[in-house]
């Protein structure tokens, strides 16, 4: 039994610090290794007794890096502490996990200087494997990403969503209107929709929003266009620098494109396959209009497409 | 100044300037790219006297490196730049080992060894030249406003006074400014006088 209090803790330090979860190697002051515990055996698969003694630059089987020695050098000439970023160092020293030898663990290093009792400068070396930590940045990252992408993303048809595109409505005629350019909207919608969902059922109404959604995507040419899927059965698309005629000749191409798809519709009272009626219209420089007439006025235009009987494109002017 | 005159300024940014180099010298190493750091100015001030304008940082979001030194002296060392200048010279140092996007997650680490680069160097230099042994805490890093650090440093208790060193980095070819404050106790300050004398009496 020990009653020294001084040395139970002594012994009960060393327990603990190779119980560490950290890499912790001890220096002096002319760099050779006083300490070395098991998370360094462990990852470096070097021993204690190999490392002891021995100066720290020639226990690891190769070369230190020279950023990694400059900062030990640092640390003990200026005996404060330095700190190694896993950003600018990424892997200091050659340590692996579960005998894994090719893929280092990313490491954050602190060096502290220590003064001892004699006067002399000691150099504590703390190890942090800091790829756990990456790790969970790069999932709550993409988890991030994920939630943006679902905030703006239609789940149905993979189309922008309506909040999504009011948004960038909004920024798009702002900018038409100070640089003096076209912005085109067009409308779509399934005709006859309610009847093909009653007799069909739901998932078949379902089906025929999602061909239709990639008819439109498929026809959509510039980056610069953007649809989205606006109501139940209702298409939006917006296309800046689209002149009303390059605007009418897309809504034409889609609309013959759903034709095509001959998506049988016994109750559409126009044809005996599905069909969608198109609305443009287009703002040009000089007009006045903001985005509720402009969006009312494309409305229009799809109701005119409606009432003309249907399986067409109108234009109406702003 | 009423304790300091114009000519401990002038030695202590000397000290800086000397320091300031040394940094610049790991900094080049790290990036392998060259790095200029100079101390172009420094002034001294009483904390109560302290506000934004002294600071003048364009940016109300500040980076902030931050390090306690204890022993001949004790002082509370900060490395301050613009959250954008902060993370513009992380860019610019990481240029080649990371992407962008991954610049936020590395950025409060990367950014405490920046600082602990600068203030160990300037620290050091003040060591060796002034002869003023001091040890440090490890650095952390904070993203603060302005008005907040300000109003901070004025009611830090005991420290009365403030140095304020203005810092340009350059890294390649962008310029950034920063600055660097220490804040001291009185005492502390009277110690720096002593020493700074000493180091004049010795050229």
């Amino acid at each position: 039994m020990n009653n020294n209090p001084v040395e139970a803790t002594r012994c009960d330090l060393t327990q603990v610090i190779d119980a560490l979860n950290n890499g912790i190697i001890l220096i002096d002051s002319q760099g050779h290794v006083l300490l070395w515990n098991q998370w360094m055996t462990r990852h470096s698969g070097i021993l204690a007794a190999q490392a002891l003694n021995r100066h720290l630059t020639d226990v690891f089987s190769e070369p230190l890096p020279k950023s990694f020695v400059a900062a030990i050098n640092r640390a003990q000439s200026t005996r404060l502490p330095v700190v190694l970023s896993n950003a600018l160092h990424k892997f200091p020293l050659p340590l692996f996990n579960n005998g894994n030898t090719v893929e280092r663990i990313s490491q954050s290093i602190i060096l502290s200087p220590l003064r001892q009792e004699q006067g002399e400068w000691h150099c504590l070396i703390q190890v942090t494997d800091s790829s756990t930590a990456i790790k969970r940045e790069k999932m709550l990252r993409e988890h991030s990403e994920l939630h943006k992408k679902d905030a703006t993303t239609d789940p149905l048809t993979g189309l922008f969503n309506r909040r999504f595109f009011d948004a960038q409505f909004a920024t798009e005629l702002l900018q038409a209107q100070r640089q003096n350019t076209t912005l085109s909207l067009m409308m779509l919608d399934i005709d006859y929709f309610k009847n093909y969902n009653d007799h069909y059922g739901h998932p078949a109404g379902d089906s025929a929003i999602i061909a239709v959604g990639n008819c439109i995507r498929n026809k959509l040419q510039r980056s610069s266009d953007l649809a989205a899927r606006y109501g139940g059965e209702e298409f939006i698309v917006m296309m800046p620098n689209s002149t009303e005629a390059v605007a009418q000749k897309l809504a034409e191409s889609i609309r013959q494109a759903v034709a095509d798809l001959k998506i049988a519709h016994i109750n559409s009272l126009i044809a005996g396959h599905l069909t969608i009626s198109v609305g443009v219209s287009s703002y040009t420089p000089g007009k006045k209009a903001d985005t509720v007439t402009f969006l009312k006025n494309t409305d229009l235009a799809l109701y005119a497409a409606k009432q003309k009987g249907r399986n067409q494109v109108q234009f109406l002017p702003l | 100044m009423d304790n300091l005159t114009a000519l401990h300024i002038d030695a202590l940014s000397e000290v800086f300037n000397i320091g300031a180099g040394r940094a610049a010298a790991s900094l080049s190493e790290i990036v392998s790219e060259e790095v200029k750091l100079s101390v172009p100015a420094l002034e001294f001030r009483k904390c109560a006297e302290f506000n934004e304008k002294v600071l003048s940082l364009d940016q109300s979001q500040l980076g902030v490196v931050r390090q306690q030194f204890s022993g001949a002296l004790n002082a509370e060392a900060s490395l301050l730049f613009t959250e954008d200048s902060a993370l513009e010279i992380m860019r610019d140092m990481m240029g080649s080992h990371i992407s962008i996007e991954e610049l936020a997650e590395f950025e409060q680490e990367a950014m405490c060894e920046l600082g602990n680069i600068i203030l160990n160097a300037c620290l050091s230099a003040m060591s060796d030249m002034l002869n003023i042994q001091m040890e440090s805490s490890l650095p952390s890093y904070t993203v603060c406003n302005a008005e907040q650090l300000i109003q901070d440093i004025i009611d830090t208790p005991d420290q009365e006074y403030i140095m304020i060193l203005h810092i340009d980095l350059e890294i390649e070819r962008r310029q950034v400014n920063g600055k660097l404050i220490f804040l001291f106790s009185s005492s502390s300050l009277s110690t720096l006088r002593i020493r700074i004398d000493a180091f004049l009496n010795n050229i």
